[in-house]
């Protein structure tokens, strides 16, 4: 006598989705297969008194056949506004040159340095293309292309998910490759070089510089019961190339008083030297989500844990809850906590003497408050509504980020606060059409 | 339905148990009307008649479909919702009409879920084949109209749409709800089964079958074949938690024809058969 497989526990689990998840099902719509799905959203971010950001997104989807379905998505971001340099505050008022080398700012007495000269608009273009492979295998082909007024992305990615255990359990595997060119106004500055007064000669080596990342993801997805499903992924990711800020700069200050030293007394220029970064980074991030529907309200919690070999560790926790008030109503608060130590390279100041020569590109550098030790707090809520045939939703968040003090502040430095918090505030719309 | 379906409800409150049965019967009526394959007014027709077009479906028949799928891949492609075509050569109508090879060759190409195109939300079906949810849809409705009933009220209910059934909770007054079993097929006992809560499902009937040269065939058919199972029982009762569950085993069962007793043992369920 054949041996017979025990089905009841999968059945069990089958129909349990099919009797109770099915109960809000009531209007029959027939196809209009020739639609694309639009997807319309704008976001608009503001710093306090920093960078602030507004961008349009339109996003589009579109069955082509029964096994094939198209992605595109166009996205324009314009930044206006000015943000850090990476200088310490002095006592008095300092200048620093503009990145094109053509002229000058000031930054008052007290204050963190800013470089208003910062403004760019992006555009993006995303396009992406899903193929069923087999009845369990799926494969997502993408490429995407992203210009800015002094830079240039080209990315390429394929992503294979595979189905087994009836559904319940999904493997993902992704890779993707893309390539960065940038070619910043007024060249790339020397490792290290000392920042000379508007009109001088800068120190510069070459016009541009490009970069290579390639990322590789695993995944498994793992339905629990019929109301939850939890998720591990890992991912490694390699940068290769030009990884510094043509942008950033390290002061050079008194090792007694903690001034900045003068570098040009007739323009009131401080001493600061462009900053280096090492020209690769090894990233590994584990992520894990779980989220569970409690009769229409859904829970959505994640955790990641990324470590590099530039020695920043991160964690960051996200929880959301999505409130169901109404058949066609939702409300969802969100609050998202995110923790970095520094790069081992992190260096908010040099006392003069100590800033390694112009040209050492094999010592390492930066002053940039995002390799530093911060913290970063978000909080939001989203309403939204949502019809047979179109939805939209409202989102408002306030996120505030905390980077820590360097532990030595030598003379004045120590009444200067070198990184104060920034709060901003961030609302986007979403339409579906 | 195409069948008797009652509802008793155990309660003296009349107004109530008129509100129970009415949930159950538009509940009823609503499954029908949307997944009867003879209706020219409801998404199955825009299926059938969609000539290999993508139709997209809404989410209560993807579910289904879904569920159809697992069915399909549980049952190594025995249980297949495409094969009601078979209908058009087999006719269980006591007689000796049995169809000849040529018939049920004919029909064969015509069958197999795996030619089916499945991407939730869009289906799409190849000309010529048709779509059956009648081996499911009974015992969902039976199963839809018991969630509906326990959401309106925490009294017993028993559910009954042509011998597919579930009990909502024990009446009041005993420990368990009656259900006596038909008996078929010249057998002379009756058999009553005790339930306090789940669902029953039936598979076969005494009154489909066709009979030549003293050979009885059964009208389960295999999609594989085209032809009725050999040596299936004559009916299969099981008892599971829910009522979908009960009757894709007990027609698993029967499908599984000689084996049926044994792949019952195998699933841990509750299970009466009538050979």
């Amino acid at each position: 006598m054949k041996k017979h497989q025990k089905i009841t526990l999968a059945l069990a689990s089958a129909t349990c989705s099919l009797i109770n998840v099915a109960a809000d099902v009531q209007a029959e719509e027939s196809a209009d297969l020739g639609d694309w799905d639009i997807n319309a959203a704008v976001l608009y971010y503001t710093e306090s008194d920093r960078v602030s950001a507004f961008e349009p997104v339109i996003s589009a989807k579109k069955q082509i056949n029964d096994d094939e379905s198209i992605s595109l998505k166009l996205t324009l971001d314009s930044l206006t506004g000015p943000s850090a340099n990476g200088a310490v505050p002095g006592i008095n008022p300092q200048t620093f040159t503009k990145p094109s080398g053509s002229g000058s700012y000031t930054t008052p007495a007290n204050e963190a340095p800013l470089d208003d000269t910062f403004m760019d608009t992006r555009v993006a273009f995303n396009a992406s293309w899903e193929q069923e492979l087999s009845r369990m295998t799926r494969m997502t082909l993408g490429g995407n292309f992203s210009k800015e007024y002094d830079y240039l992305s080209l990315g390429v990615s394929a992503v294979v998910a595979h189905d087994i255990n009836q559904r319940n359990t999904s493997f993902t595997t992704g890779v993707s490759f893309s390539n960065d060119t940038i070619e910043p106004e007024g060249d790339i500055p020397t490792a290290f070089g000392i920042m000379q007064p508007a009109g001088s000669t800068q120190p510069r080596q070459t016009s541009s510089d490009d970069k290579t990342i390639i990322d590789v993801l695993f995944g498994i997805t793992q339905v629990i019961d019929r109301d939850s499903l939890f998720q591990v992924n890992y991912s490694y990711s390699q940068a290769d190339g030009y990884l510094t800020d043509p942008f950033k700069v390290i002061s050079v200050v008194d090792g007694t008083t903690g001034l900045p030293i003068i570098e040009d007394a007739t323009t009131n220029l401080s001493q600061v030297v462009y900053e280096n970064r090492p020209d690769s980074r090894a990233k590994h991030s584990f992520y894990t989500q779980y989220k569970r529907n409690f009769t229409g309200d859904v829970l959505d919690i994640s955790y990641r844990y990324m470590f590099d070999d530039w020695e920043i560790a991160s964690h960051t926790v996200d929880f959301r809850y999505r409130l169901k008030t109404s058949e066609t109503t939702f409300w969802q608060p969100h609050l998202r906590y995110y923790q970095q130590s520094e790069a081992e390279f992190f260096q908010p100041y040099f006392v003069s003497g100590q800033q390694p020569a112009e040209g050492s590109d094999n010592f390492y550098a930066t002053s940039d408050y995002r390799l530093g030790e911060m913290t970063t707090y978000t909080v939001g809520l989203e309403y939204g509504e949502k019809y047979q045939d179109y939805g939209w939703s409202i989102a408002a968040e306030f996120y505030l980020q905390s980077v820590s003090e360097p532990s030595v502040k030598v003379g004045q430095l120590a009444q200067q606060e070198l990184y104060p918090d920034v709060d901003a505030f961030m609302l986007r719309f979403n339409y579906d059409f | 339905m195409a069948s008797p379906c009652e509802v008793l409800v155990d309660t003296r409150d009349y107004v109530l148990a008129k509100k129970l049965v009415h949930i159950a019967a538009n509940e009823a009526w609503r499954i029908e009307q949307k997944f009867s394959r003879y209706r020219n007014d409801n998404v199955l027709y825009h299926i059938h008649h969609a000539s290999g077009a993508r139709v997209k479906v809404d989410n209560e028949l993807a579910l289904l479909l879904n569920f159809a799928d697992q069915c399909y891949q549980l049952t190594d492609g025995m249980f297949d919702i495409t094969s009601g075509v078979l209908r058009r050569a087999w006719t269980f109508d006591c007689s000796d009409n049995i169809p000849t090879q040529q018939q049920v060759d004919d029909l064969r190409p015509r069958i197999g879920w795996e030619k089916v195109s499945w991407q939730q939300p869009f289906i799409s079906l190849p000309v010529d084949m048709e779509l059956d949810l009648g081996g499911i849809g009974k015992e969902y409705a039976v199963d839809r109209a018991a969630l509906l009933i326990s959401q309106a009220s925490d009294i017993a209910a028993l559910i009954n749409f042509g011998g597919d059934l579930y009990a909502t909770k024990p009446p009041m007054s005993r420990e368990s709800w009656q259900v006596g079993i038909e008996s078929i097929g010249g057998l002379n006992k009756t058999g009553v089964i005790q339930i306090k809560s789940g669902g029953i499902a039936t598979s076969g009937d005494a009154r489909r079958y066709l009979e030549r040269d003293s050979i009885r065939y059964s009208h389960v058919l295999n999609p594989k074949t085209g032809c009725p199972v050999e040596g299936a029982p004559k009916s299969v009762t099981v008892a599971s938690p829910r009522c979908t569950d009960a009757g894709f085993l007990s027609t698993t069962a029967m499908l599984n024809g000689k084996e049926a007793k044994s792949f019952l043992e195998a699933q841990d369920v509750a299970y009466w058969i009538q050979n």
